[in-house]
C-alpha cells in the first residue's frame, strides 16, 4: 500500500479504483459460446484407423502403484485395466464377458470354477501366459506380504487364511489343471466370486512379478498397452501404448493412450475446447451445464451410471437418531428433486440404495420418497411435533452435521439443513478435512450424523448391501457401516444373497433387504451420481465404461491432420521418433506422444 | 487506589488519549487535509452503514434457496435483477443479502479481534518497556518472538482446527489473541522513549505509583501508533477472517462470511461472476478504506510533521 502510495496521487489512485471496479462490473460480458466440436475426417462408418494418441487429464493421481496386487488410488484402475488382462472382465454394459479365458464352468454345486484359458496369449514382455501364470499371480497377490487392499474379497477361495496368514506359501484353492486349464475351489457357494474376479487384483502378471510382492516390480501384464521403462512420470504424466502382442487381432488402434495428472477441471476444460485433450470428464459445474445444453455437442457425450450412492447417514445408536421416527422422517423430509439441483449436471434423485445399471436395482421399488407431511407425522410420532405455521417443536437441540471441505456434500448440507428444518430439526454444519471426516464418520458414538457415499466395487447389489448396513462389518473404528445398523433379519438376507447363485433368487432377496432399509432408515437415500464424459467428435468408438471409465480398446481418432487441426495422426515411425523429446509433450501435432517407443 | 481516584484517573487517562490522538490542533488539520484519511472515512461509513442498514433493507433472506426465481431453466444462478439486487449464489440465494450481513460479521470480527489485540498488545508492550532489561521484559519478548515466527494464519488455522465449532466469537478471540504480538513490539518501543522523558521522571520522582505513572503519563502518549496500529490491524483482521473463511477454517457455512462467499463462487466465475465479485470488491474496498484511514492517521499523529 505504501508503495502504491508513494507512487501514485490521490486523484490517480481514485482513478485507477475506479478503472479497477469497472473491469470488474464488465467481467460478465466476457463469457463466451462454446466453438464446435472438432469434427471427424472421415464420414459416419468410415473403416477405422490404426494410430494416434488418446490425451485425457485428471485432477487426481495415482500415487501408490499400478501393480494389480496393490491397486489403492481411485484414479489406477482405469490405468491398470489397460495394462492387465483379467481371465474374465467386464464389458461396456457392465455385463461378465470371457478375456483371457475362453470360457468357463461351474461345478461342485457352485464351489469350483473350471477356466479354459485362450491359447498364444502373450505377455508384454512376449511370453506365452498359460495356467502356471495364473496360480502364481493369484498367489503373489492374496499372500500376506502383499499390501493388497482388496485381499479379504478373496477369502472365500480354499486356503486363503492361511495363505494370508504366510502359514502357507501356495494356494491350494488355485489348481492348475493343464497348460490352458485353471480352477479355483472356493470354501462355499458364493455368488460373488465371478464379479470379484472380473476386477484387477487377481489379473495375471509376467513372470518378472516373481512369486511375491514388490515395490520395485515395473507393470507388466498381457492387456491392450503397456508401460515402458520411461512412460510414468511421477505426479505428472503417464502414457502407455499399444501392445502388439494383445490378443485380439487388430486391437487397440490407439498408437497409445496419455494421461496427465493434477490438471484442475477449467484449464482441462480450456485445453479441451483447444483441442489438447481428446476426452473431457473433469468439469466445473457452469462449463459442465453448457456443454450439456449445447446440441453441436450432445452428439458426441454421454453419462455412465457411476455405481455411486449419496445419502444422509445417521447414526442409529446416537441421538436423535435412535428413535426409528426421526430416521423416517428424515428420510421422508428431503425433497431430492430439490436437492439433485444443487449440481443438476451430474446428480439423479433416487429412491432406493442400489443404483440403477447395478444388479440388484429395483425400478419398481417404492423406496424413499419426498412427502412433508408424512415427515411431520413422523416427528409427532416420534416425541418431537413440529408446527410449520408456528416454528415451534421438533428435536430441542442442535444436530451436528459433519461434512469434509470443498465436497459437495458442504453444498447440498445448506440446502439439506433448510428442508429439515421444515420439520424441527436443526443442523449445523461443521466441516473437518477429509481424512478427519473419515475417521470421525467411522467411529463409534461420535458423530451422529453427515453425508453417506458409496461407491461400487463391483456392479452387483452386495458391493453396496454388505459393507454399508450389514452388522458383521460394524467396529469401534473405521468400520463402513456408518449408521452402526443392526438388523438380524436383513443380515440373513444378505448372507443368503451371497451364497445364491440364481439370479432371479437373488434379486428378490436383494428387494426384500432394501425394502427393510426403506422402513429402517438408516440412510435417507438421495442421490446418485452420474458421470458426463464429453469428447471430441474426430474420437470414435470411445465408450464410457461403468467399471475402468474409458473404454478404449476399439478407439480411433479420426482427426483431419494440418495446422489447423493442431495435431496430426501419428504414423509409428512418426511418434517413435518424438516420444522422448519432452518430459512434459508439447501441445501442437508435431509432437504429441512423448514418452514410448511404438511396438517396442 | 481510592475507586473515585481511579475512575477520575481512568477520566482523565481517556482525555489524554482523546486529546493524543486526535485533538491536537495541528495533527487535527493534517487529518482533515489527508484525502487518504478522508477517503478513508468514506469507505469505512459506508461500511458500518451497508453493515446496518444492508440487511433490514434486503428482499430476500439470506439463508434461503430461492429455486424458483433465483434459477434460470439451464440450472444457473441468475444474474442481478429487480428481484435479487445483486443476482444469487450457486444455492440460489441472495448475494446482496448475503453481503449484507456478511459485512456485520466481518466488521464485528475485525473490530472485535483488533481491540482485544490491542488491549493485550498495549499491556504487554508498556509493561515489558517499563520493564527493560529485567525478566519481564525478557519473557515477554521471547513469547512476542515466538509467536511471531510462526506464521500468523498458520497459527489461527491451527487454533480453528483444534475447535471442535468455529463461530464469530472463537473466530474473533482467537484473531485477537494472536493479533498483539506486533502491536507490543510498537507500544515497547515507544515506552521506552516515553519513560525516559522529563515529565515521566518527574512523576516518578513526585512519587507516583507505578501503575499511576503508566496510567497518567506513559500510556497516554504511547497511544498515537496504537490508533494507527489498531485501524490497520482492522483491515487485517478482516482479511483474516475472509482467508479463513476461504480456506473453511472460519465460520462454517450457511452463514454468509465474504471469504467463504468468494469460495462458493469460484467454480462459477465465467458463468456467475459476481458471485465472486460482490464479496471480492467487498473486501477490497473495507482493507482500502481501513487501510486509507490508518495512513491517515499516522500522518496527522506523526510528530515530524508538526
Amino acid at each position: 500500500m505504501r508503495s502504491i502510495r508513494g507512487r501514485l496521487e490521490p486523484h490517480r489512485r481514485a482513478r485507477a479504483l475506479l478503472a479497477l471496479l469497472a473491469l470488474a462490473a464488465t467481467a460478465p460480458a466476457c463469457s463466451d459460446e462454446l466453438p464446435a466440436p472438432i469434427p471427424s475426417a472421415g464420414p459416419e462408418g468410415a473403416a477405422p484407423r490404426r494410430g494416434g494418441v488418446l490425451d485425457v487429464a485428471t485432477f487426481g493421481d495415482v500415487r501408490a502403484s499400478l501393480d494389480p496386487a496393490n491397486i489403492a488410488d481411485g484414479l489406477a484402475p482405469q490405468i491398470a485395466e489397460q495394462l492387465f488382462a483379467g481371465l474374465i472382465d467386464y464389458d461396456k454394459d457392465g455385463a461378465i464377458q470371457p478375456d483371457l479365458a475362453e470360457r468357463w464352468v461351474v461345478a461342485d454345486e457352485g464351489k469350483t470354477y473350471r477356466f479354459f484359458l485362450r491359447p498364444g496369449v502373450r505377455f508384454h514382455d512376449g511370453e506365452e501366459l498359460t495356467a502356471d501364470d495364473v496360480k502364481r499371480s493369484v498367489e503373489r497377490a492374496l499372500h500376506g506380504s502383499a499390501p493388497n487392499p482388496a485381499a479379504t474379497s478373496f477369502s472365500m477361495i480354499v486356503g486363503f487364511d492361511e495363505l494370508q496368514e504366510k502359514k502357507a506359501e501356495t494356494l491350494p484353492g488355485v489348481e492348475v489343471e493343464g497348460r490352458y486349464v485353471v480352477s479355483f475351489h472356493l470354501k462355499k457357494r458364493d455368488a460373488t466370486f465371478l464379479p470379484i474376479l472380473a476386477t484387477l487384483p487377481l489379473r495375471p502378471v509376467c513372470k518378472s512379478a516373481g512369486a511375491r510382492y514388490s515395490d520395485a516390480w515395473h507393470p507388466c501384464g498381457a492387456g491392450p498397452f503397456k508401460l515402458l521403462p520411461d512412460g510414468w512420470h511421477r505426479g505428472h504424466d503417464l502414457t502407455v501404448v499399444r501392445h502388439e502382442g494383445y490378443f485380439r487381432p487388430g486391437l487397440p488402434r490407439l498408437d497409445a493412450v496419455r494421461w496427465t495428472f493434477h490438471e484442475n477441471p477449467t484449464s482441462q476444460t480450456f485445453k479441451f475446447i483447444r483441442g489438447d485433450l481428446d476426452v473431457l470428464r473433469d468439469f466445473v459445474t457452469p462449463e459442465l451445464l453448457r456443454f450439456q445444453a449445447d446440441p453441436r455437442w450432445k452428439p458426441f457425450a454421454d453419462f455412465d451410471g457411476g455405481g455411486q450412492i449419496l445419502g444422509e447417514a445417521m447414526n442409529v445408536e446416537m441421538p436423535p437418531f435412535d428413535n426409528v421416527e426421526i430416521r423416517r422422517a428424515v428420510a421422508a423430509a428431503i425433497d431430492r428433486e430439490t436437492l439433485r439441483r444443487v449440481r443438476a449436471s451430474n446428480l439423479a434423485a433416487t429412491n432406493q440404495l442400489v443404483p440403477p445399471g447395478v444388479f440388484g436395482h429395483d425400478a419398481d421399488l417404492v423406496g424413499q420418497r419426498f412427502d412433508l407431511g408424512a415427515a411431520l407425522e413422523h416427528m409427532r410420532r416420534a416425541g418431537y411435533p413440529y408446527d410449520p405455521a408456528t416454528k415451534t417443536g421438533g428435536w430441542p437441540h442442535v444436530i451436528p452435521y459433519l461434512v469434509y471441505k470443498q465436497g459437495l456434500q458442504e453444498f447440498m448440507g445448506q440446502v439439506l439443513a433448510q428442508q429439515l428444518e421444515r420439520i424441527g430439526l436443526r443442523i449445523e454444519i461443521r466441516i473437518v478435512n477429509y481424512p478427519t471426516f473419515l475417521a470421525l464418520r467411522a467411529r463409534k458414538m461420535t458423530s451422529p450424523f453427515g453425508p453417506g457415499f458409496w461407491m461400487q466395487d463391483y456392479p452387483d447389489a452386495l458391493s453396496f448391501l454388505e459393507p454399508m448396513f450389514h452388522s458383521k462389518v460394524i467396529s469401534d473404528e473405521g468400520t463402513n457401516n456408518w449408521s452402526f445398523y443392526r438388523n438380524p433379519r436383513f443380515d440373513e438376507l444378505v448372507d443368503r444373497a451371497h451364497e445364491e447363485l440364481d439370479d432371479v433368487r437373488r434379486k428378490k432377496l436383494y428387494t426384500e433387504a432394501q425394502e427393510i432399509l426403506t422402513d429402517d432408515a438408516p440412510w435417507a437415500f438421495t442421490e446418485n451420481v452420474r458421470i458426463f464424459t464429453q469428447r471430441q467428435g474426430y474420437v470414435r468408438e470411445h465408450y464410457t465404461h461403468p467399471m475402468w471409465m474409458h473404454d478404449v480398446t476399439r478407439t480411433w481418432l479420426d482427426r483431419a491432420a494440418g495446422p489447423v487441426a493442431g495435431r496430426a495422426i501419428f504414423s509409428e515411425k512418426g511418434l517413435a521418433a518424438l516420444l522422448g523429446t519432452d518430459r512434459r509433450g508439447p501441445r501442437d501435432a508435431s509432437a504429441r506422444g512423448r514418452g514410448a517407443g511404438v511396438g517396442q | 487506589m481510592r475507586p473515585a481516584a481511579l475512575i477520575a484517573s481512568a477520566r482523565s487517562m481517556v482525555g489524554r488519549l482523546a486529546q493524543t490522538a486526535f485533538g491536537r490542533e495541528a495533527g487535527g488539520a493534517r487529518l482533515r487535509a489527508s484525502g487518504s484519511a478522508r477517503a478513508g472515512l468514506v469507505l469505512v461509513g459506508l461500511l458500518i452503514a451497508f453493515a446496518v442498514l444492508g440487511p433490514l433493507v434486503a428482499p430476500n433472506d439470506p439463508y434461503t434457496s430461492d429455486f424458483a426465481r433465483g434459477v434460470t431453466p439451464e440450472h444457473l444462478p441468475v444474474g442481478p435483477s429487480r428481484d435479487f439486487w445483486l443476482g444469487t449464489d450457486r444455492l440460489f440465494r441472495d448475494v446482496f443479502a448475503r453481503l449484507a450481513t456478511g459485512a456485520r460479521i466481518s466488521l464485528v470480527i475485525g473490530v472485535g479481534a483488533t481491540a482485544i489485540a490491542t488491549v493485550v498488545g498495549s499491556v504487554v508492550g508498556v509493561l515489558a518497556g517499563w520493564y527493560e532489561g529485567r525478566w519481564v521484559d525478557t519473557l515477554l519478548m521471547r513469547v512476542v518472538d515466538v509467536g511471531l515466527a510462526f506464521p500468523f494464519l498458520l497459527i489461527v488455522m491451527a487454533l480453528g482446527a483444534a475447535l471442535e465449532r468455529t463461530t464469530a466469537s472463537t473466530i474473533f478471540l482467537t484473531l485477537g489473541f494472536t493479533g498483539w504480538l506486533g502491536v507490543a513490539r510498537i507500544v515497547r518501543s515507544k515506552t521506552l522513549q516515553v519513560r525516559s522523558l522529563d515529565y515521566v521522571l518527574a512523576a516518578r520522582a513526585l512519587g507516583q505509583s507505578t501503575p499511576r505513572v503508566l496510567l497518567r503519563h506513559v500510556l497516554p502518549n504511547v497511544s498515537g501508533p496504537v490508533v494507527v496500529i489498531a485501524t490497520i490491524l482492522v483491515a487485517q483482521m478482516i482479511l483474516a477472517e475472509s482467508v479463513l473463511s476461504y480456506l473453511g477454517a472460519g465460520i462454517a457455512p450457511p452463514a454468509p462470511t465474504w471469504g467463504h462467499m468468494l469460495f462458493e463462487g469460484q467454480d462459477y466465475l465465467g458463468a456467475a461472476p459476481w458471485i465472486t465479485i460482490a464479496p471480492g470488491v467487498a473486501i477490497l474496498l473495507s482493507v482500502l478504506g481501513f487501510n486509507l484511514l490508518g495512513e491517515g492517521l499516522r500522518d496527522a499523529l506523526d510528530p515530524r510533521k508538526t
